[in-house]
């Protein structure tokens, strides 16, 4: 059976690499260094169903990247992975329904992991 | 110098020559003119009638007209008088009333005085506020900024860490030599996240009240920012409620008030000492004690302890305002803070907070 494919945004390439080699087992994690080129790989890859994203990156904010992936793939699973501690915009995102949930870094990747299987067996 | 002669005494020489001219003239007169003794005694007696009215009637008009300015003068003498006092009495009430007038104006000038040096005073706090303040907002700034760049390369480790863990278990290599390092590496990363998030949560720099705020974990979490003050010198003794109360209010702000309090506490011990934190849940509030035993506050300082700028710490030391801003953050959140306090002894400080503000201000709305 084909690995589910998952999507990570950050614009930190270690945080990338970590994530893709801790999930290898369960899940494909497709990776992109900032919103644009996120959505590039969301709008070729009609698959993938969740997606975690950094807040703080070049170009665009966490939640205008998932914002706008939102509105290219209302049906997905989106989630926040922040080094800052919650903020108005973030809280705002949860309120909206735009996120499900927010995970602080350091994060344990067997976290990340439960939270996907939960998401994609709900979605 | 020729004096002037009186009136009274030409009136007299006039009125003794004129009657004497006219008894010498007229008798001359008579007996020229008449010469029958009978007739003459007759018209000297008339003649004498005649003198009696004409000297009668130019003294009635002559005395009337003198006295007459007599009397105006008078009049008009006792009219000046009584001017004069008027005048006096009206200038005397005028100079009291400017007396009255400068010496309001100089308790006037006095009380501004005072006014201004206490404005003076309140500037140079307030600016010591000001600094505090922006102090605080700039920590703020720089610890979320410290948090998001430390916060990453933990991510490496944890990261790094979990990828190995899993890889030692799949691998099934001698778990019981390596597990020690990993266990080491795992206590390392959580308490620099511990560290980490709890001065993200102190600084975090929202206005809502809404949040959900375990307490034990903030009062936790400021004991951990306190820990180098506290450390070898005082023993903190933690006895939280269980479950943990989760109360509704600002994370950042409650922060603020144990920090404040437990500081306090812990400057006033001078060398060693203990401070004990006590939670627990009424149903309605959730009530924090904290006793430490220091110095204590004097009576007559008790209740002035939460005003503005009241300190009994040394210049520089102790701006006097963080009693102030708990005390104004706890009123914020509704909630009470009372002080017990024996000189020499310690003090208690008690915090209650009501467990949802939200319920307490809709019952309020619905009253409204």
């Amino acid at each position: 059976m084909k690995k589910p494919r998952i999507l990570y945004v950050d614009d930190e390439p270690l945080n990338l690499l970590l994530l893709k080699a801790n999930l290898s087992k369960q899940y494909e994690v497709l990776t992109a260094p900032d919103g644009i080129a996120g959505l590039e790989v969301l709008k070729n890859n009609r698959d993938i169903k969740v997606v975690f994203s950094d807040m703080k990156m070049p170009h665009m904010s966490g939640i205008e990247f998932i914002r706008q992936a939102t509105a290219l793939a209302p049906e997905n699973h989106y989630y926040i992975v922040t080094g800052f501690d919650i903020n108005a915009e973030i809280q705002k995102a949860l309120d909206e329904g735009l996120i499900r949930k927010y995970f602080s870094k350091p994060f344990n990747p067997d976290e990340i992991a439960n939270e996907i299987r939960h998401s994609l067996q709900i979605s | 110098m020729i004096k002037k002669i009186r009136f009274e005494y030409i009136l007299t020489a006039a009125y003794l020559l004129v009657g004497g001219l006219w008894i010498i003239f007229s008798d001359y007169l008579l007996n020229v003119v008449i010469s029958n003794p009978e007739t003459i005694t007759r018209m000297q007696t008339y003649k004498g009638w005649f003198y009696v009215a004409v000297t009668g009637l130019f003294f009635f008009i002559l005395l009337r007209k003198h006295l007459h300015k007599l009397r105006e003068t008078e009049t008009e003498l006792q009219q000046h008088r009584d001017n004069l006092h008027e005048m006096v009495v009206e200038k005397t009430r005028k100079l009291d009333k400017i007396v009255e007038e400068l010496s309001l104006k100089n308790s006037t000038i006095k009380q501004q005085n005072e006014d201004l040096k206490h404005v003076l005073e309140n500037l140079n706090s307030m600016q010591s506020q000001l600094i505090q303040a922006e102090k605080m907002a700039s920590i703020g700034v720089l610890t979320a900024g410290i948090a998001h760049e430390i916060n990453n390369p933990l991510n490496y480790i944890l990261g790094g860490l979990t990828g190995l863990e899993n890889y030692f278990k799949e691998e099934n290599i001698q778990l019981e030599n390596t597990d020690f390092f990993l266990k080491s590496i795992r206590t390392g990363i959580e308490r620099v996240n511990a560290i980490v998030s709890g001065l993200n949560k102190m600084s975090r720099n929202n206005t809502t009240l809404e949040e959900n705020c375990d307490l034990n974990e903030i009062i936790g979490n400021c004991l951990m920012i306190l820990s180098n003050e506290l450390k070898y010198r005082i023993h903190v003794e933690e006895q939280y409620a269980e479950p943990p109360i989760i109360i509704q209010g600002n994370v950042g702000k409650l922060h603020q008030v144990f920090i404040n309090i437990l500081m306090n506490a812990s400057q006033a011990i001078p060398k060693e000492g203990q401070i004990r934190i006590r939670t627990f849940n009424t149903g309605t509030a959730a009530v924090t004690e904290i006793t430490d035993t220091g110095s204590g506050i004097d009576e007559v300082d008790l209740s002035k302890i939460t005003e503005p700028f009241f300190t009994t710490k040394d210049p520089g030391k102790g701006t006097g305002l963080g009693l102030s801003i708990t005390y104004n953050i706890i009123k914020e959140h509704k909630g009470e803070m009372h002080f017990s306090s024996l000189p020499g002894k310690g003090t208690t400080v008690t915090v209650e907070l009501p467990i949802k503000i939200t319920h307490y201000e809709k019952a309020q709305n619905f009253v409204r």
